[in-house]
């Protein structure tokens, strides 16, 4: 026994040591950085206590990004999963030439970020783009929408891409999930007379809960971290509407080589992911004692 | 016996020759902007053959970085320690590069060559002072902006292009312009440093400044207000979307005939000249019996801190500003006087008038902390496009830019 735990550490070191080197150093680094005033100008880290944490919290544009941070991945998250949600239910039908049309709604998901932001840049133009030339053929807008030059359109527009972009990974989870289902409960809730939104509520639904609620929450945490949708898109603007915390933290380290205060955002930044985490651990700790249960 | 011992013996001296000649020679790193559209890359490399001709003890290792990336390159290999010798910086960097200790001051060196302010427009050469000490030598310029118009839509118009000089006339062309779908003036206001200088060009023409002696913040005087006001109002003759939109998307549209009058400098005209497009321009604009005032653009060289061979660096340097070399080694304007003249009658339409805008060109204030400053410079002007007060906008930008001091 003490030898197998033994060789389970030695086959897992590998890994481990990539892990502490590639993610936990540079995220102690983090912290280290957001207690010292690092600069191009000032590269020799001076340590200045919580002044960084004070500095960018009395900044405004800190709560700007904190809101947009949870408007952007709540919306993302929610709309991801929905869409998905449907279009698995759609394609786990008997439908004909089944297999391309899941390769087609595949083809957002393969995209590189940066290209699909690229399309939705031309798709969005005001003069030429196919969304305004769309709407106004079918009467939806009576005059062409700058939808990422106006504040108040920015963001629900870089939601919209992100959502086109993301569906295809929660429609792929769900369809999974769905195929897994158990048809014998299906077809015993369809002889007990159950229409199909029944079914969908009282047998699917619970049957793939658990993956649901894990989808979810691995979406949050994507969604969260997510850089070249709205970076290609607006680089956080107009006036900071799309700003979120991975935006913001390249800006301030890599545009103005503010090292520190980049690293004081990057430390909220952990502090929300580290929630996000304990929420996964949560979900699956339960999940699995549900199963051992079962 | 004796013949091969004498053929070993002078095969030896020759390598030891050859080895003594290499060992003398030093390799100065170069690096430089990449410039992809015009293949600034092989036009470095017949420079540098040249050099290296004139200077057989030096060779040159030269290495082009794409814009976007490049700052960041330099930055990260000064605090590495493997920073190139000799590097063409943005006259924006040139600031936070000296005040950092990276770049050499290189006042004396200039000096003792005769290298000095005259034989360069006199802003490029300003761009390089920081605290009386020069940290590089203008290499190349360009002035933001030429209005360029498209002849065939203000002929329509009945509009005469002379009248595009004054802010008035502008404004009232621009107007006019504005209709069956087509716009009158290509304004933008995205997050990118063109925003920055056709903004302040704005504010210079208008007798306006961004930053007093002291190095406090100026937006809030009478002329930086009054040409925010200004650009507040043309930009209701632009494209829709501004706030998003860069010099390359008013570009687009001039090009597809959509927008009478775009902003940019003499480094359009080529583009243009392979257009379709029946094209003129005038200097910028200014108000009525005022001049217009650009600001400048371009880059300097400069030699780093650390390299062990400055007095290469520096005569290579020298050899890349000469009046005979400069204008050969450029795609924007020499920054040599005499050899942008040159450049300019053999490249450029109408040079004169060109010459007379980079004379009369302002460089952008040489802080070390210029991003942070072009940072809050954005923001006003963003505020200012999306219909907000030009005075709280100008307010906002100077409480910020007072802490950068």
């Amino acid at each position: 026994m003490r030898q197998d735990r033994w060789l389970h550490w030695l086959l897992l070191a590998p890994a481990l040591v990539v892990m502490a080197v590639m993610l936990y150093y540079p995220m102690l680094g983090t912290v280290y950085e957001s207690f010292h005033e690092t600069s191009f100008l000032n590269p020799d880290p001076k340590f200045v206590g919580f002044a960084l944490y004070q500095r960018v919290l009395a900044d405004g544009t800190f709560y700007t990004v904190l809101l947009n941070s949870i408007v952007w991945t709540l919306g993302v998250v929610l709309l991801q999963n929905i869409l998905g949600f449907l279009t698995a239910l759609l394609l786990n039908q008997q439908l004909p030439m089944q297999g391309v049309l899941r390769a087609i709604v595949l083809l957002p998901f393969i995209l590189p970020g940066v290209v699909a932001a690229i399309l939705w840049r031309f798709m969005y133009d005001p003069q030429l783009g196919l969304v305004n030339s769309l709407l106004l053929q079918v009467g939806l807008i009576d005059h062409s929408i700058a939808w990422l030059a106006d504040s108040r359109m920015a963001m629900a527009s870089v939601i919209v891409a992100a959502v086109w972009k993301g569906f295809p990974f929660s429609m792929l989870i769900y369809l999974a999930a769905l195929q897994n289902v158990d048809q014998s409960q299906i077809e015993a809730a369809t002889l007990d007379g159950a229409g199909p939104v029944r079914r969908l509520f009282d047998v699917t639904l619970p049957a793939i809960r658990d993956v649901v609620v894990v989808n979810i929450v691995l979406t949050l945490i994507l969604t969260f971290n997510y850089f070249d949708i709205i970076w290609v898109l607006t680089k956080g603007g107009p006036q900071s509407a799309t700003h979120i915390f991975p935006t913001k933290i390249f800006e301030t380290g890599f545009g103005q080589f503010r090292f520190g205060e980049a690293a004081t955002y990057g430390v909220f930044s952990i502090l929300v992911l580290a929630l996000l985490v304990a929420l996964y651990a949560i979900v699956q700790g339960g999940a699995n004692r549900r199963r051992a249960a079962a | 016996m004796m013949k091969s011992l004498l053929k070993a013996a002078t095969l030896g001296a020759a390598l030891l020759a050859a080895g003594s000649a290499l060992a003398e020679q030093t390799t100065l790193q170069f690096w430089d902007n990449q410039q992809t559209e015009s293949g600034l890359s092989d036009v470095q490399k017949a420079a540098v053959e040249r050099f290296m001709k004139e200077n057989p003890d030096i060779k040159i290792e030269v290495t082009t970085v794409p814009y976007p990336e490049y700052q960041q390159r330099l930055l990260t290999a000064v605090q590495g320690g493997n920073a190139p010798d000799v590097a063409t910086l943005d006259q924006i960097w040139v600031g936070a590069f000296a005040k950092a200790g990276a770049i050499a001051d290189l006042t004396g060196q200039a000096s003792a060559a005769g290298i000095s302010r005259d034989g360069f427009f006199g802003g490029a050469w300003d761009s390089a002072v920081l605290d009386s000490k020069l940290y590089g030598i203008p290499f190349n310029v360009d002035v933001w902006q030429f209005s360029y118009y498209n002849k065939a839509l203000l002929d329509a118009a009945k509009i005469d292009p002379a009248s595009l000089s004054t802010f008035d006339g502008l404004k009232s062309a621009a107007e006019k312009l504005t209709t069956n779908g087509k716009f009158g003036v290509g304004l933008f206001g995205h997050k990118g440093e063109d925003t920055v200088v056709v903004g302040d060009s704005f504010i210079f023409s208008n007798g306006g400044r961004i930053l007093k002696e002291d190095g406090s913040c100026a937006l809030t005087e009478a002329p930086a207000i009054e040409a925010l006001t200004y650009l507040q109002g043309l930009a209701k003759s632009a494209p829709a979307g501004i706030l998003n939109a860069s010099s390359g998307d008013m570009r687009e549209l001039f090009l597809n005939g959509s927008l009478a009058i775009e902003f940019w400098p003499a480094l359009e005209q080529p583009t243009l000249q392979e257009s379709k497009i029946d094209w003129g321009f005038v200097n910028g604009t200014a108000p009525a019996g005022k001049t217009p005032v650009g600001t400048f653009g371009g880059w300097n060289l400069a030699v780093f801190q650390s390299s062990k061979h400055q007095e290469a660096a520096w005569k290579f340097i020298q050899f890349m500003v000469r009046a005979d070399v400069n204008g050969d080694v450029v795609d924007l304007i020499p920054a040599n006087k005499k050899a942008a003249e040159a450049f300019l009658q053999k490249n450029r339409k109408d040079p004169q008038a060109i010459m007379t805008q980079l004379d009369n060109a302002k460089a952008r204030p040489l802080s070390p902390r210029y991003l942070e400053l072009a940072d809050a410079q954005i923001a006003m002007f963003q505020d200012i496009y999306a219909g907000n007060d030009p005075k709280a906008a100008a307010a906002k930008a100077c409480s910020v830019i007072d802490t950068l001091k």
